[in-house]
């Protein structure tokens, strides 16, 4: 390990880094790789627990040193089945420690992870394990192994599939698969012969290695791979500890993909720095009830989690008797008011704290149990535009939520708020040690220890990424106030020039129209036409609701979807929206996409909302309606 | 009116006690058609039959039958109107005779000469039913009793039937009988039926119209043809397997209804 730093350190929360955020050589306690990090965390914690995973409806234990050993027997597994340093592993599953387990153990032994979303479709998986020259893949199931399997003549240079679950394949006969714990045998093995083999590899890790791929979903073109290295981690985790501290007795949930930038700085990385337990949710489906069980202290979701939240409790308060709803009501108003001054950073009068003690006595704490946010220090939002309103309705019911930005690019790291220096509907400041500027066009654009190496086996797009000077481009627009924060506006492409030669910006529309609850998601049409018009994915749970309530007759999606009181309603929503923006910004009609999509489908991203390219090229006789 | 359906259901709710087994459910039954209510178990079919039969009150909603509301009424109310329920698991009276069953099937009614062709009726299509018209119900078979019991709801003169589950443990061959009666019924005397059914194949081929119920709400309809070519149904109804990687798959898609 590297103990000769040359700058001067600090210590926060218990973790050495340098005084002057953002400098090389970068460290987080003398460890300069992720790697090396790594294996000083789990000799130092050995016992203590570093993931909880349910198994059979029981919330189980794992230890940092159980995170070692998997990760060190899986990694020199591959090396015994020939993987070199600098090759790539694909990882193709849900998330669970074996996640955590594969991502160390790849890296230890120098070799690229790569994540595929579970919900790609084989087609996808083969273009991934081809542009990333995977020379392992690990699957999650039967069914993940399937697509594999359809694909698997075209992915040659895949020399070996490892199988996380065995369920269901006991029958399976094929050479060039094997099961996760024939993987640990091999490593044990290896380990036998080799000792000290696995920590040598370790220390030959350099900062400016390759650790990881992150494919991002292009809206257009197919996916690049971007490189992010040892070094853009271990300044992540940086920038995290400086400005989102996390302590060793936190909790967190797990549940969007690892695969995922986002996802994989705040469940393997940040936990790594700042010695934090990780609790892996069940599936996608059951967060909620995960949330309730673990309570975390710190937690980060997408902008469509804390609006699902949202909407499920405005559901539960109507359900109430009166008197619940207008505790409820009262404890709102009362939790809004302080918000208020809360998100200005202003100080609370006295009166406002005392009305809100009461209330918050009364009802809102027992709300938050309820939701599972009664330790919550803090929650997070990003990948996503989030509604203001929304953040402000958190920390109306005591939820201190804060957004934050960042892209693949830049390691997921480029500005953030503080709960203690918030503007809301601004994406915070630069993190200490990465610099933001506006370029042309008002661009955002990035510099610092965070921005990326550039694209796998794409020279081009890396060039096209950097401006000349070597910053980041991010393709959003947005612009920096007196006191530096930073909002953003939309993306560059996304503009919206209308036959009559005005500008727009779509996502701020968007993002009003998404905080009613019975839109889950809007697409803004109107380049080179002569008014706006929108196309609008309704929130199915909540329609369905307000139709059984207003005795509007409905069989399957589609017919809901083409109700026309179901249009009144949503017409409603949309002409509030309107009534905020000038003449030109308005929405002269909108459809309602018919079909219910799910993650599978091309024109959703993984993270559930819509690609509007994608929906633009398939709904496009819906829009011609509108023209 | 001719288009108005002879039945229709609009934002239907009912409870188990405290467990909401119809969450919200429409549809429409026009005069003359077989609509099929297909579903797994608890989706809450039979709910949806005792609902409108008035055996079951619901929370919420209106069934409009020929105009006129009838939700929570009575039973023998709806029978009244022209609605019969051939209920699950046959149920016929056990004690009594195939004739003292069938007579208590036009309870209702008093037109002597009617009800004793209808009675004929009954016979012609259920032949067996003639010969055993003396014997106990209780110790018929079970394809028997299922006759007896589609008799039995034939002689109040139907506006419409309402089947739940006739094929349940029937032989294939039983229920292939059965169900080509169904059709000739439906055909020759413009009985109109409503069908839930767990064997979507069956129910499928003898209907027009198709519902889908999942937990208590409606995700899919639409005509037979359109559900029998729908990706779910084969896969989650009809038992189609997709043409694997392996011999074994286990593992289904996602259901979309689409």
């Amino acid at each position: 390990m590297n103990m000769h730093s040359t700058t001067d350190q600090i210590t926060i929360n218990g973790v050495t880094l340098n005084a002057i955020p953002g400098q090389r050589p970068i460290h987080v306690d003398h460890c300069d790789t992720v790697v090396k990090l790594f294996a000083a965390r789990c000799s130092e914690l050995g016992t203590r627990t570093a993931h909880r995973e349910k198994d059979y409806g029981i919330w189980q234990s794992y230890s940092w040193a159980d995170y070692w050993d998997h990760a060190k027997w899986m990694g020199l597994g591959l090396v015994a089945l020939g993987l070199k340093r600098g090759e790539v592993v694909s990882i193709l599953s849900e998330d669970r420690r074996e996640w955590a387990y594969a991502d160390m153990g790849i890296q230890c032994v120098g070799g690229v992870a790569s994540g595929v979303y579970t919900t790609d479709s084989a087609a996808q998986l083969e273009y991934l394990l081809r542009d990333s020259d995977s020379r392992f893949l690990f699957v999650e199931d039967d069914e993940q192994l399937d697509k594999y399997l359809e694909i698997a003549k075209n992915a040659k240079q895949v020399t070996k599939v490892i199988i996380l679950e065995n369920e269901g394949l006991h029958d399976l006969d094929n050479d060039r698969c094997i099961f996760i714990d024939d993987l640990y045998d091999l490593g044990r093995e290896y380990d036998a012969k080799h000792p000290g083999f696995f920590e040598a590899e370790i220390d030959k890790a350099k900062p400016a290695d390759t650790g990881l791929l992150i494919y991002t979903s292009g809206t257009t073109g197919m996916p690049k791979g971007a490189m992010l290295t040892q070094e853009n981690i271990i300044a992540a985790m940086e920038c995290g500890a400086h400005t989102l501290p996390v302590f060793p007795d936190d909790e967190q949930l797990c549940f969007l993909p690892l695969c995922h930038i986002l996802e994989r700085d705040v469940s393997i990385y940040f936990p790594l720095a700042a010695k934090s337990t990780v609790n892996f949710a069940e599936s996608p489906e059951t967060v909620f009830d995960n949330m309730q069980e673990v309570s975390p202290t710190v937690f980060t979701a997408v902008p469509r989690v804390w609006e699902k939240v949202y909407s499920r409790v405005l559901v539960l308060a109507q359900e109430a008797t009166w008197i619940g709803r207008m505790a409820f009501g009262l404890a709102i108003k009362a939790g809004m008011k302080r918000a208020d001054y809360l998100v200005n950073g202003q100080p609370v009068p006295a009166m406002v704290a005392f009305n809100y003690a009461i209330w918050n006595t009364l009802v809102l704490k027992n709300l938050r149990v309820m939701l599972g946010m009664d330790r919550l220090r803090r929650g997070t939002t990003g990948a996503a535009p989030i509604s203001p309103e929304l953040l402000k309705w958190y920390w109306g019911i005591g939820v201190p939520l804060i957004e934050g930005y960042g892209m693949t690019e830049n390691t997921g790291i480029a500005t953030v708020n503080q709960p203690t220096l918030n503007r809301i509907g601004s994406i915070g400041h630069a993190y200490p040690g990465m610099q933001v500027r506006l370029g042309e066009a008002s661009e955002i654009q990035t510099f610092g220890l965070c921005n990326f190496k550039g694209y796998w086996n794409n020279n081009e797009k890396t060039a096209e990424t950097f401006t000349d000077d070597g910053w980041l481009r991010t393709g959003d627009v947005g612009r920096i106030d007196d006191d530096g924060f930073v909002t953003i506006t939309g993306r560059i492409k996304d503009i919206i020039i209308t036959a009559g030669g005005k500008n727009i910006t779509p996502a701020e529309i968007e993002s009003r129209l998404k905080f009613s609850h019975y839109i889950s998601d809007a697409v803004i049409i109107g380049d080179k036409r002569k008014y706006l018009t929108c196309l609008i994915m309704i929130d199915q749970e909540n329609v369905e609701k307000y139709a059984q309530d207003h005795k509007v007759p409905f069989s399957d999606f589609a017919s809901l979807c083409g109700a026309e009181d179901v249009g009144a309603l949503i017409r409603r929503e949309v002409e509030k929206v309107n009534a905020e923006f000038a003449r030109v910004e308005q929405i002269k009609d909108f459809r309602l996409i018919n079909v219910l999509l799910t993650a599978e489908d091309e024109e959703l991203t993984a993270t559930m909302k819509l690609k509007r390219g994608f929906v633009e090229k398939k709904h496009s006789a819906l829009i011609e309606q509108m023209y | 009116m001719a288009d108005q359906p002879l039945l229709q259901i609009k934002n239907l709710e009912s409870f188990y006690g405290p467990i909401m087994a119809i969450r919200g459910a429409s549809l429409s039954v026009k005069k003359g058609e077989i609509v099929t209510v297909l579903g797994a178990n608890g989706a809450g079919k039979s709910t949806l039959l005792k609902t409108i039969s008035g055996i079951m009150d619901p929370e919420k909603g209106q069934i409009i039958f020929e105009g006129e509301e009838i939700q929570g009424r009575e039973p023998h109310v709806i029978v009244k109107k022209g609605i019969v329920h051939v209920p699950e698991g046959r149920e016929v009276f056990p004690l009594l005779t195939v004739d003292e069953n069938l007579s208590l099937g036009a309870y209702t009614r008093s037109d002597t000469a009617e009800i004793a062709k209808d009675r004929q009726l009954v016979f012609d299509y259920f032949p067996i039913l003639a010969e055993r018209r003396k014997q106990e119900a209780g110790t018929l078979s079970g394809g028997q009793q299922q006759m007896l019991a589609i008799g039995r709801g034939l002689m109040l003169r139907p506006k419409i039937m309402l089947l739940d589950e006739p094929s349940l443990g029937l032989s294939p061959l039983l229920v292939q009988e059965i169900f080509a009666i169904l059709k000739r019924l439906n055909e020759d005397e413009g009985v109109t039926m409503m069908l839930v059914e767990q064997n979507a194949a069956v129910a499928l081929n003898l209907a027009d119209m198709g519902y889908v119920m999942e937990i208590g709400r409606i995700v899919m309809d639409g005509t037979a043809e359109r559900l029998m070519a729908s990706e779910d149904i084969k896969s989650f109804y009809l038992g189609h397997q997709e043409a694997g990687q392996r011999s074994e798959k286990r593992w289904k898609k996602k259901k979309t209804w689409r």
